[in-house]
């Protein structure tokens, strides 16, 4: 019986760890077909269906090269895991914000001041991926491939139809808010319960009002947010008269889905936001123009940063193919085909044709009169956007700004005693 | 005896039957949000108590067909009945036995006292911390697959299914196996014949439990599986879900595809769990 | 004698494995999740070490406490309301009814969906159809979910929801397992209603109602999907759950290690609570 039972056990034993190895086993098959294996994982999933083309297009027309286009949800826990995992694929395709710099931190990606279609990209892209280290790097980690803008979109038929002008300053603005609500029409459309949209008019306000390097120079010591975002939060407090009566009960969804049935004649949001208005209301003719948050017109700049670029990781064996790879998504009719499926900005020089919404601030990007988004400059746990809300919700400007000093500090304090190294450094070798 | 009887013939409560049935608006009155939702068209969308409520144009499929389409339903579907499915038998399998061999020493073992505190506290962890861990532990371990999903599965709901089980065989006599053992059974021979069968009923509950748990959990495959190139319902359900746009109709048909297997689920188990307890009355 | 031995070596055969799978899949990466709380791990890349900074930054940090502070006070409400609610469903639907085991799982059907789901179908319902109720009731329309003071209930309310099923199942197996003969005797002594429940039913099911306050407990304090479909910490950060901060922080953000300690806490607090729980109720449990 003892013996009976014993051998029951260990076979049951047995039996799992047998199909344990068999299944491993099968894991390490390799696909080993002579072409030089590419993997770009890219943080989009909305753009997938252009991806998959290009993918296609690409493998289609290139013998020694076979690459794969992931466009997962949830990217960045999927790349954030894979790199625990060290299961690192040679592209990865990320915003410009402050996973880029943690990334670039970590020397994780690879200098790619050698890669020659650079000379192609917009200098001011570049100078916002440059910003965005947390000290000055040598070389160059990413290339940028297209940009977003956030300002106020608006109703156009609307605005026609009752012959409301674009403001340029935030007196007109305001002006017009009251104009529109005297026509008994809600000016804004508020999405703030979701914490995130906080960030759209507060980053398009404080491109305006703010010095753009304002966390570098916070980071330094050499000013506070206290003051250089008290004009940022008044404004902030000052558009929600022109929203619904209780911004916090609704979602961006719900936002977007007033916006769309016309509920409201404008939305500070970004580009990004039309694809979901129009699944609403799809003959919706979308503009949008810049915030004018600055009572002096030449101040306002369009809140412009890299909502793709590519970056080459340090561990990729195929630095040449990955170049190919860049090479084939920076050829003008594929930029275009994703401008065009995106609404997107390209970051490329040359002539393309930009989506109808953004017919207002095509003026700012031609000149180059943009600024990156402050938000992307701000650690995620820190929850700005949170507190915006908060703030927004308890209407103490003063209390606000105190604890957006104190937390900064706070989570922070690597980055900065990071940047006074480096300050003491430069200072002794001099 | 006479109470007895009386008990027996006892009629159908009809307050409490109709109590229950009003208070099936609060399961039903979600549900019909949701169906309808399901049906409608993003444009049918509106942001008023009457638009909401009202029904869809046309009971018109499409958005489920679509939806369909867009999770590649019978894939994830397969590999979501295969990781619940497999981690339900190992986890009736394993942890019931190891929920008896505590349940049966652990007043008078140190060992197994400890090795109970041992298990049970194990569910207090939270998965958070374990994650990047384990993300790394099954990469070396070469189970980054759905392998490795349904171990940790079973690992998860041990502690749980461990302290149900413990906690009902103090409802079985020990005297039950002690007659077996009398006739010379092994212990091991007795579990299977005699205590096995008898926990029935707890084998439906923690058949239901483990299988919600998994069926519905987005977190460990997402982590585990990704890059795998194989998707779960809820994996592919978040296709949905982007920062820039939610498409809650198609999100919607999803969900109410992805409950219809579960339910048909737990139907069985709950009949299980009523022949369990008429089993248990004839004895 | 032998027959001793053959069954406690049979035993140790089945836990000594069982413990190995539990301590490599559990235990180790607790361990491993342990060391980077001395870290300021980012969750990948190179980190240093710190010494207990993560901890004493823990206890020092406002939103830590106000996570706890929000995240007890929803766990025991709930725990509470939920028991009461699916003591009283179990007890009904254990009743002589009609069409019994079709009321049994229809209000199973909450349990069925996953937590996030629920919490995007309650959205539409604070969001557009309760405040329209409580306008035409009260006059003041405002959304739960918008409120800092009322936000926690209407999580408490999903929560409750979805929970109320599973507890009702776990509280109808303890009420089969009260043998017919008790009631028959207490019929005899005359017995009725909340008496017979009281002195006979009750003290029957206790080791259930032990399960499911544990379970409880547990599971809200560990609350996590309900805040991320309804209202993701909002409104002004007066629901964030702890899980929600160590998730949030932790693996989206570049908390890691901090947050590690957070979890570390956070793990030895439930330990705690819950091996109280066990003892105190056993204790009752005993008496009987």
């Amino acid at each position: 019986m003892k013996r009976r039972s014993v051998r029951r056990l260990s076979l049951l034993t047995a039996g799992t760890m047998l199909a344990a190895l068999a299944l491993t086993g099968c894991q390490s098959g390799e696909k080993n077909s002579g072409k030089v294996e590419i993997e770009l994982v890219q943080y989009k999933p909305e753009a997938v269906e252009v991806f998959k083309e290009l993918e296609e297009e690409f493998n289609a027309s290139h013998d020694d090269i076979h690459l794969t286009i992931d466009s997962p949800n949830e990217a960045m826990t999927i790349l954030k895991t894979r790199f625990v995992r060290e299961d690192i694929p040679d592209i990865i395709g990320i915003g410009g914000d402050i996973n880029y710099s943690y990334f670039l931190d970590s020397d994780m990606l690879a200098d790619i001041s050698d890669y020659e279609g650079l000379s192609d990209i917009k200098p001011a892209y570049q100078d916002i991926l440059k910003a965005l280290e947390f000290v000055p790097e040598e070389g160059v980690y990413g290339v940028p491939y297209v940009a977003n803008a956030a300002g106020v979109l608006y109703n156009r038929e609307m605005f026609e139809e009752h012959g409301w002008e674009i403001p340029e300053n935030w007196e007109e603005f305001t002006a017009l808010c009251e104009e529109i609500e005297a026509a008994g029409i809600r000016p804004l459309s508020f999405g703030f319960k979701d914490t995130w949209t906080c960030l759209a008019p507060w980053n398009a306000l404080a491109v305006d009002l703010a010095p753009a390097d304002v966390c570098s120079q916070v980071n330094k010591g050499e000013t506070k947010f206290k003051d250089e975002y008290r004009e940022v939060s008044e404004k902030m407090l000052e558009l929600l008269d022109y929203g619904p009566e209780d911004p916090f009960a609704y979602g961006y969804n719900d936002a977007c889905t007033a916006f769309a049935n016309g509920e409201s004649a404008m939305y500070t949001i970004g580009s990004y936001a039309v694809p979901q208005i129009k699944s609403v209301n799809p003959d919706m003719y979308i503009d949008s123009f810049v915030m004018p948050g600055s009572s002096e017109a030449d101040e306002n700049v369009l809140n412009s940063g890299v909502d793709l670029q590519f970056c080459v990781m340090e561990d990729s064996e195929n630095k040449e193919a990955a170049y190919e790879v860049l090479d084939f998504l920076l050829k003008d009719e594929n930029v275009q085909k994703y401008l065009d499926e995106q609404n997107a900005v390209p970051c490329k020089e040359g002539d393309f044709d930009l989506a109808p919404m953004l017919d207002g601030v095509k003026s700012f990007i031609e000149e180059g009169r943009m600024t990156d988004y402050q938000d992307h400059y701000y650690p995620s746990e820190m929850a700005v956007d949170a507190q915006i809300q908060t703030f927004l919700l308890k209407q103490d400007t003063d209390a606000f700004l105190k604890k957006f000093d104190t937390d900064w500090l706070r989570y922070n304090r690597d980055i900065i005693r990071k940047v006074e190294d480096y300050e003491a450094n430069k200072g002794s070798s001099k | 005896m006479m109470g007895a009887k009386v008990k027996v013939k006892e009629k159908t409560n009809w307050p409490v039957t109709i109590m229950l049935i009003v208070g099936l608006i609060t399961v039903a009155f979600p549900m019909y949000l949701t169906i309808v939702i399901a049906f409608k068209q993003p444009s049918e969308m509106t942001n008023s108590i009457s638009g909401i409520l009202s029904l869809p144009k046309s009971w018109s499929f499409a958005n489920f067909a679509e939806a369909m389409r867009v999770t590649d339903f019978w894939h994830s579907l397969g590999n979501s009945i295969l990781i619940t499915l497999a981690t339900v038998l190992i986890s009736i399998v394993i942890h019931s036995l190891i929920g008896y061999a505590i349940g049966r020493n652990k007043t008078h073992s140190k060992f197994y006292n400890f090795a109970y505190l041992y298990i049970v506290s194990g569910m207090f962890v939270p998965f958070a911390i374990l994650m990047m861990p384990l993300v790394k532990q099954t990469a070396q371990l070469r189970i980054a697959n759905w392998f490795g999903v349904i171990i940790l599965y079973v690992v998860f709901y041990m502690p749980m299914n461990v302290l149900l089980y413990t906690g009902y065989l103090k409802n079985i006599p020990v005297a039950l196996e002690e007659a077996a053992r009398v006739d010379g059974a092994s212990t091991w021979r007795t579990y299977w014949k005699i205590i096995f069968p008898i926990m029935k009923p707890m084998h439906a509950t923690v058949a239901v439990l483990t299988a919600l748990g998994t069926w519905n959990d987005v977190m460990t495959p997402l982590v585990i599986m990704s890059g795998s190139g194989k998707n779960t319902l809820p994996l592919a359900q978040l296709n949905f879900q982007t920062q820039f746009g939610t498409n809650y109709n198609l999100a919607f048909a999803s969900y109410l595809l992805a409950l219809l297997p579960i339910l048909i689920f737990y139907i069985i188990c709950q009949k299980q769990i009523l022949n369990g307890v008429v089993n248990g009355a004839v004895k | 004698m032998r027959k001793m031995n053959n069954r406690k070596l049979t035993f140790l055969l089945i836990t000594i494995p069982i413990l190995a799978l539990f301590f490599c899949f559990n235990t180790l990466p607790l361990i491993k999740g342990v060391i980077y709380s001395f870290t300021n791990y980012k969750g990948y890349g190179a980190y240093d070490w710190v010494g207990i900074r993560n901890y004493v930054d823990l206890f020092q940090d406002v939103r830590v406490g106000k996570s706890y502070l929000f995240t007890f006070k929803l766990a025991i409400v709930t725990t509470i309301v939920v028991n009461i609610i699916s003591l009283l469903l179990a007890l009904g639907l254990n009743s002589k009814i009609k069409g019994k085991s079709a009321l049994r799982g229809l209000y199973f059907i909450p349990k069925i969906l996953g937590a996030l789901v629920v919490g995007y179908i309650f959205n539409y319902f604070f969001t557009y159809i309760l405040p329209v109720i409580a306008k035409a009731l009260t006059g003041n329309g405002a959304s739960m979910l918008s409120s800092t003071k009322w936000a926690w209930v209407a999580i408490m309310i999903v929560c409750a929801w979805q929970a109320i099923a599973m507890n009702t199942i776990i509280y109808i197996s303890g009420l089969q397992t009260v043998p017919e003969d008790v009631y028959e005797a207490g019929a005899i002594d005359g017995a009725t209603g909340f008496q017979k429940f009281k002195s006979l039913t009750f003290p029957l099911i206790l080791p259930f109602f032990t399960i499911n306050m544990v379970l409880c407990m547990k599971d809200f304090l560990m609350v996590f999907d309900q805040i991320m479909s309804l209202t993701k910490g909002g409104p002004a950060q007066s629901t964030e759950s702890i899980s929600y901060l160590i998730y949030n922080n932790g693996m989206s953000g570049g908390q890691f290690g901090f947050q590690s300690a957070n979890a570390v806490i956070f793990f030895i607090v439930i330990v705690f609570i819950s091996v109280f729980q066990m003892n105190f109720l056993g204790k009752k449990e005993e008496q009987l």
